[in-house]
C-alpha cells in the first residue's frame, strides 16, 4: 500500500472522528450547555450548573397566585367589625375581606376530597357563627396567621421583603404538600426488625428527604426541633478534647442534603466546600440559609409543634407529633420560594401589625 | 502493510488456543492437606491468558479464613436482611443503601456491648480480621512451600495494615469503636464523606495526597510495565524470569523505549520493585494519613493554613461574617 | 554520550513519521525527532507560562501556585492574559507536548520493532486530560469550567466539583474508575511480587521459574492468568480506570445536574418493586 493511501486512510478516520463528535454534540443539545452561573473566584468550580429543562419545569410549578386587588384601608376595624378578631384585628374591614378570601384560595379551594371538613370558608368556620372557636382548623389558622406575622416581620433577614403568605407553603392544599414527621423517611417498624437492628443511627436506606442518600433519614429532629449542634467541623488545626463523631457529621450531611435539593442549589452555593466552616471564603447566601435554619427552629418550636394538640389524631405522625416545616415547605425546588413573588407588598395585612 | 495486519501483531489476546496436558503443578512437601488434582478450562479466560482452572490448595488457612469470612458475611447480610424487616423484595431494592453501623458512642471501647448495639458490628470485625489474617497466612506458607521469597505476603500485609487502621488501631486511638467504618455499600461512601468534612478536608492531609500518588502511580505503572512488556511480546518479552536472569533482545529493546522516550530505563527485574513499591506504598502512607486525623490533627485545612501550602483567592464577593457571633444571634 | 553497551545496533535510521531524517537523532539518553522538537516546544513554552503566571500571582511556592481558567462569562472565547487567557495557553502547550509525546513514542516503537501499547496507553491518559479541561468544558459552554493548574488549588476544584453533585461517591462511573484504580493497585502489587518471589528466592534456592510462579497462584486462588495474560490484564485495568474517570467526570454537569445520591432514584422507583 502507498504512502498516498495510507494518509487517505488516516484523514478518513479523522474526518469520521470529527463527525462522530459533532452528531454526539448535536444530539445532546436538548442538554448541554447548561446553564451556569459563577459565585466565587474563577477556577475552584464555585458555581451551580443547572438544566434548564429543569429550571423551566421548576418555573411552571412555582408561579404565585393571582392577587386580589387591594381594599380600602380606612374605615372602622376589624376587631370592631366582627367578634373574636384575634390576630388581623388592626386592619380594615375590606382588607380583612380580603384576606379571608384570599385565604380560602390559598389553603382550601376545593376542601378535601373524600373528607366532611368542609370546603371554601366552612373549611374553618361553622357557617351559622363565623366566631366559632370549635373547628380545629379555625385555632390552627388563627396560629398560622400568627407564625406568619412573625416571620414577616422578625426573621427579615431570611425572608427579606418578600416575605410570606399561606400560599408560599400552602399552594391551595389544606396542608402543604412538604412537611416532615419525626422519624420522617425510617419507619420505626425497621428500626429494630426482631431486635437485630439497634444502633443504625437512623440511617441505612434510601432517605426520602435527604436526597436518597443513606444518610440518617431525620436529620430534623435533633438538629431543627432540638436544636442541636450543626457546626461538627474541627474548629482548629490540633485537636482540643471536644470531639463530634462520624455519625454526627452525616446527621448534619444529611439536613445540608436536605437544604440543596429543597433549594435546587448545590452545596457550592453557601461554601467553598474546601472548608465548610469558614466563613471568610463563602458566598453571602450561607448567611441567609443561617437565618433560615434559625428561623425553622422558631416556627416549628413555638408554632407548628405544639398543634399536636388541636389537631385530631389522624393527622398526627405517627410518634404522635404534628406536621413540621423544613426548608422544602417554602422552597419546593427553587432558591427563592415562588420564583421570589413579592408576598409582603402583595398582601401587607400580613406584615407587621399596624399600632 | 494495512490496517488489520498492524493490529495483529498487538497481541492484546490469543488467538490460537493451544491446549496441552495440564499442569498439576510443582510437587510440594507432603502435609495433612494436599493439593487438589481437579482443574477445568474456560475458553474466554484462555482468550486473555491461561485457559487452565486449578487445581487449587485449600489447606488448614484456607479452611479457617473461608470460614471465618462467610461468618463475617452472613453477620453483615443477616443484619442488613433485619434492617429491612425481613423483606425480600427491599432487601434486594435497597442492598447498596444498606449497612451494619458501628457500636454506639456510649460503649467506647467496651467489647462486650448488646449485639443490636454494635455487638454484632464488633462480631463481624472479629471474623473478617480473622479471615484475613488466615489468608496472610495462606500467601505465606503457599510461598514458602514452593521455596518462592515472600514478597506477596508482605505486599498483602501493607493493606491489611490500612484495614486494621480503619477498623482497629485508629478507634483504640480515639478511644471508641464508634470511629470505625460501617460495612455497606453506599454507608461507607457516606462515611468517608463525613470523615473528611468533619476533619476539614482530607485533600489537605499530605499522607491523603501521597496515597493517591501512589495509587495514580501504580495505575501509571502498570500501564507502562505492561504496555511495554506486550509491545516486546513478539521478542519473547513475557518471559520476564528468564529475561532477567539472561537479557534478551526484548529486554534490551524494551530498556531503549524508555531510555530513548524520558532518559531512564528500569531494568527487568528493578521494574517489578518500582511496582511492587508504589503499590504497597499506597496503603502504607493512606494508612498514615487516616492514622493522623482526629489523633494528631483535628481539621488539616487549618493545618494547611498553617503551615503555609493552602492557597488563597481573590475575594470577589461582599465578605461575611458568622452570624452566631454578632449581637442579638439566636 | 550515554550509551548502553547493546545500545549501538539498536541505533538506526528511519520509522519516523514526520520530517524524515531531519530530526532523526539523539541527544544523549533521548531520541528527539521531529516529535521531539515540537514536545519541548509546548513544553518549554507552557513551563516559561506557568512561572510569569506564577510572578504575576505574586507567588513561587510550589504548593499555593495556581494558573486558574477564565471566569465563565468568557463562555467558549478567548480570555486576556492575565484573567484565564495563561491557562487557555497553557491548555494548548500541555495537550501539544502530550500529543507530540505520544507521536514520539510511536517513532521510537517502530525504530524498536515494537508493538503501540504504550503510545496508545498514553492516548487515554491524553483523553482523560482533554476530557477535563476541552470536552466538559466545551459541553458546559465555558472554558472556565476546567481545572486550576496548581497542585493544592486543582484539590479544591475536585472538592467543589464533588460538592455540586453533593456526593460525588455515588456517581456510578466513579464507583467503577475507583474501582479499576484499586484493583490496578491490587493486581500491580501481586504481579510485582510475583516476579520478585520468583527470582529473590528464599535463602539457599535456585531462581524460580514461571511453573512456580504459576503453580503458587493456582494453590493460592486456583487460577494463574499466565505471564502474558497478566501483563492483558494489568493494561485493560489501568486503562479502564483512566476511561472511566473521564466518564464520571464528563457525565457530571452535560448530562446530570442533581445530587449522584438523587440519580439513583431510577432504581429504587423501578416499578418492579410494589
Amino acid at each position: 500500500m502507498s504512502m498516498h493511501t495510507i494518509l487517505s486512510k488516516r484523514s478518513g478516520l479523522v474526518a469520521g472522528l470529527a463527525v462522530g463528535f459533532g452528531l454526539l454534540l448535536a444530539g445532546c443539545q436538548q442538554n448541554p450547555p447548561e446553564a451556569t452561573q459563577q459565585n466565587g473566584y474563577r477556577g475552584v468550580a464555585l458555581e451551580q450548573v443547572q438544566s434548564p429543562k429543569r429550571l423551566a419545569a421548576l418555573a411552571e410549578v412555582n408561579q404565585a397566585s393571582e392577587v386580589i386587588p387591594p381594599g380600602d384601608r380606612t374605615g372602622p376595624r376589624a376587631a370592631q367589625a366582627y367578634q373574636n378578631v384575634k390576630v388581623l384585628g388592626d386592619l380594615s374591614e375590606t382588607e380583612f375581606t380580603r384576606i379571608m378570601v384570599a385565604m380560602t384560595s390559598w389553603v382550601a379551594p376545593g376542601g378535601v376530597s373524600g373528607s366532611d371538613e368542609g370546603q371554601g370558608c366552612s373549611y374553618c368556620h361553622n357557617l351559622n357563627n363565623m366566631a366559632d372557636e370549635s373547628k380545629y382548623q379555625y385555632k390552627t389558622a388563627r396560629r398560622m396567621l400568627q407564625m406568619t406575622r412573625e416571620i414577616n416581620s422578625n426573621w427579615t433577614n431570611h425572608v427579606g421583603a418578600t416575605g410570606v403568605t399561606c400560599y408560599t407553603c400552602h399552594r391551595g392544599n389544606p396542608i402543604p404538600t412538604q412537611t416532615w414527621f419525626t422519624g420522617a423517611g425510617h419507619p420505626k417498624n425497621l428500626a429494630d426488625a426482631g431486635g437485630w437492628i439497634g444502633a443504625n443511627n437512623g440511617q441505612n436506606l434510601a432517605g426520602k428527604f435527604v436526597g436518597r442518600a443513606s444518610l440518617p433519614a431525620d436529620p430534623f429532629t435533633p438538629l431543627i426541633q432540638f436544636a442541636e449542634t450543626i457546626r461538627v467541623t474541627g474548629q482548629t488545626a490540633l485537636p482540643t478534647g471536644k470531639h463530634e463523631q462520624i455519625a454526627v457529621a452525616e446527621r448534619t450531611n444529611a439536613l445540608m442534603n436536605h437544604m440543596s435539593e429543597s433549594l435546587g442549589v448545590n452545596c457550592t452555593f453557601c461554601h467553598n466546600s474546601r472548608a465548610f466552616g469558614e466563613w471568610k471564603d463563602a458566598p453571602p447566601q450561607r448567611v441567609n440559609a443561617y437565618h433560615g435554619i434559625r428561623m425553622l427552629r422558631d416556627v416549628n418550636a413555638n408554632y407548628l409543634a405544639p398543634l399536636n394538640t388541636t389537631y385530631p389524631a389522624t393527622k398526627l405522625g405517627p410518634e404522635g407529633d404534628a406536621a413540621k416545616a423544613f426548608c422544602a415547605t417554602c422552597h419546593q425546588g427553587v432558591q427563592k420560594p415562588l420564583n421570589g413573588a413579592p408576598m409582603l407588598s402583595d398582601y401587607p395585612e400580613l406584615g407587621k401589625p399596624r399600632p | 502493510m494495512g490496517l488489520l495486519t498492524t493490529v495483529d501483531y498487538q497481541n492484546i489476546f490469543t488467538r490460537v488456543q493451544v491446549r496441552g496436558p495440564d499442569d498439576l503443578g510443582i510437587p510440594i512437601a507432603k502435609g495433612i492437606y494436599e493439593r487438589g488434582t481437579k482443574t477445568s478450562h474456560n475458553y474466554w479466560f484462555g482468550k486473555l491468558g491461561d485457559a487452565q482452572v486449578g487445581p487449587v490448595y485449600l489447606g488448614v488457612y484456607g479452611l479457617l479464613s473461608i470460614a471465618c469470612g462467610i461468618i463475617a458475611f452472613e453477620i453483615i447480610g443477616l443484619n442488613m436482611w433485619a434492617s429491612v424487616n425481613w423483606d425480600p423484595v427491599q432487601f434486594v431494592r435497597q442492598l447498596f443503601w444498606l449497612g451494619l453501623e458501628p457500636p454506639l458512642a456510649k460503649h467506647g471501647l467496651n467489647p462486650f456491648i448488646p449485639l443490636n448495639e454494635g455487638g454484632w458490628f464488633l462480631m463481624t470485625g472479629f471474623f473478617f480480621t480473622a479471615s484475613v489474617l488466615f489468608w496472610w497466612a495462606r500467601t505465606y506458607t503457599r510461598a514458602r512451600a514452593l521455596g518462592m521469597g515472600t514478597h506477596v505476603p508482605w505486599a498483602f500485609a501493607a493493606a491489611i495494615w490500612l484495614m486494621l487502621v480503619l477498623g482497629f488501631i485508629r478507634p483504640i486511638a480515639m478511644g471508641c469503636w464508634c470511629e470505625a467504618v460501617p460495612y455497606g455499600i453506599f454507608p461507607h461512601l457516606d462515611w468517608v464523606q463525613a470523615f473528611s468534612i468533619r476533619y476539614g478536608n482530607l485533600h489537605y492531609n499530605p499522607f491523603h495526597a501521597f496515597s493517591i500518588v501512589f495509587l495514580y502511580g501504580s495505575v501509571l505503572l502498570f500501564a507502562m510495565h505492561a504496555g511495554t512488556i506486550l509491545a516486546v511480546t513478539r521478542y519473547g518479552g513475557e518471559r520476564e524470569i528468564e529475561q532477567i536472569v539472561d537479557r534478551g533482545t526484548a529486554s534490551e529493546r524494551a530498556a531503549l523505549f524508555w531510555r530513548w522516550t524520558m532518559g531512564f530505563n528500569a531494568s527487568m527485574e528493578s521494574i517489578h520493585r518500582w511496582a511492587w513499591w508504589f503499590a504497597v506504598l499506597t496503603p502504607i502512607t493512606g494508612g498514615i494519613g487516616i492514622l493522623l486525623t482526629g489523633t494528631v490533627v483535628d481539621n488539616w485545612f487549618l493545618w494547611a493554613q498553617h503551615y503555609g501550602f493552602a492557597p488563597s483567592y481573590p475575594a470577589v464577593n461582599p465578605p461575611v461574617v458568622d452570624p452566631s457571633l454578632l449581637p442579638g444571634a439566636r | 554520550m550515554a550509551m548502553l553497551s547493546f545500545e549501538r545496533k539498536y541505533r538506526v535510521r528511519g520509522g519516523t513519521l514526520l520530517g524524515g531524517d531531519l530530526f532523526d537523532f539523539w541527544v544523549g539518553p533521548f531520541y528527539v525527532g521531529m516529535f521531539g522538537v515540537t514536545a519541548a516546544f509546548f513544553s518549554i513554552l507552557g513551563t516559561v507560562l506557568i512561572f510569569y503566571s506564577a510572578s504575576m500571582q505574586g507567588t513561587f511556592n510550589p504548593w499555593t501556585i495556581s494558573i486558574a481558567p477564565p471566569d465563565l462569562k468568557y463562555g467558549l472565547g478567548l480570555a486576556p492574559l492575565a484573567e484565564g487567557g495563561l491557562w487557555q495557553i497553557i491548555t494548548i502547550c500541555a495537550i501539544g507536548a502530550f500529543v507530540s509525546w505520544m507521536l514520539r513514542e510511536v517513532e521510537i516503537c517502530r525504530k524498536l520493532g515494537m508493538g503501540y501499547h504504550v503510545p496508545f496507553a498514553f492516548g487515554v491518559a491524553i483523553f482523560a486530560y482533554v476530557t477535563l479541561v476541552v470536552i466538559r468544558p466545551v459541553l458546559l459552554g465555558a472554558w472556565g469550567h476546567g481545572f486550576p493548574y496548581g497542585i493544592f488549588s486543582h484539590l479544591d476544584w475536585v472538592s467543589n466539583v464533588g460538592y455540586q453533585y453533593l456526593n460525588f461517591m455515588y456517581n456510578p462511573a466513579h464507583m467503577i474508575a475507583v474501582t479499576f484504580f484499586f484493583t490496578t493497585t491490587l493486581a500491580l502489587s501481586l504481579h510485582g511480587g510475583l516476579v520478585l518471589s520468583a527470582v529473590n528466592p528464599k535463602k539457599g534456592e535456585a531462581v524460580k521459574t514461571p511453573e512456580h510462579e504459576n503453580a503458587y497462584f493456582r494453590d493460592f486462588i486456583g487460577y494463574s492468568v499466565g505471564t502474558i495474560g497478566i501483563h492483558r490484564l494489568g493494561l485493560f485495568l489501568a486503562l479502564s480506570a483512566g476511561f472511566w474517570s473521564a466518564v464520571c467526570i464528563v457525565i457530571s454537569g452535560p448530562f446530570w445536574t442533581q445530587g449522584w445520591p438523587r440519580w439513583w432514584s431510577w432504581w429504587l422507583d423501578l416499578p418492579i418493586w410494589s
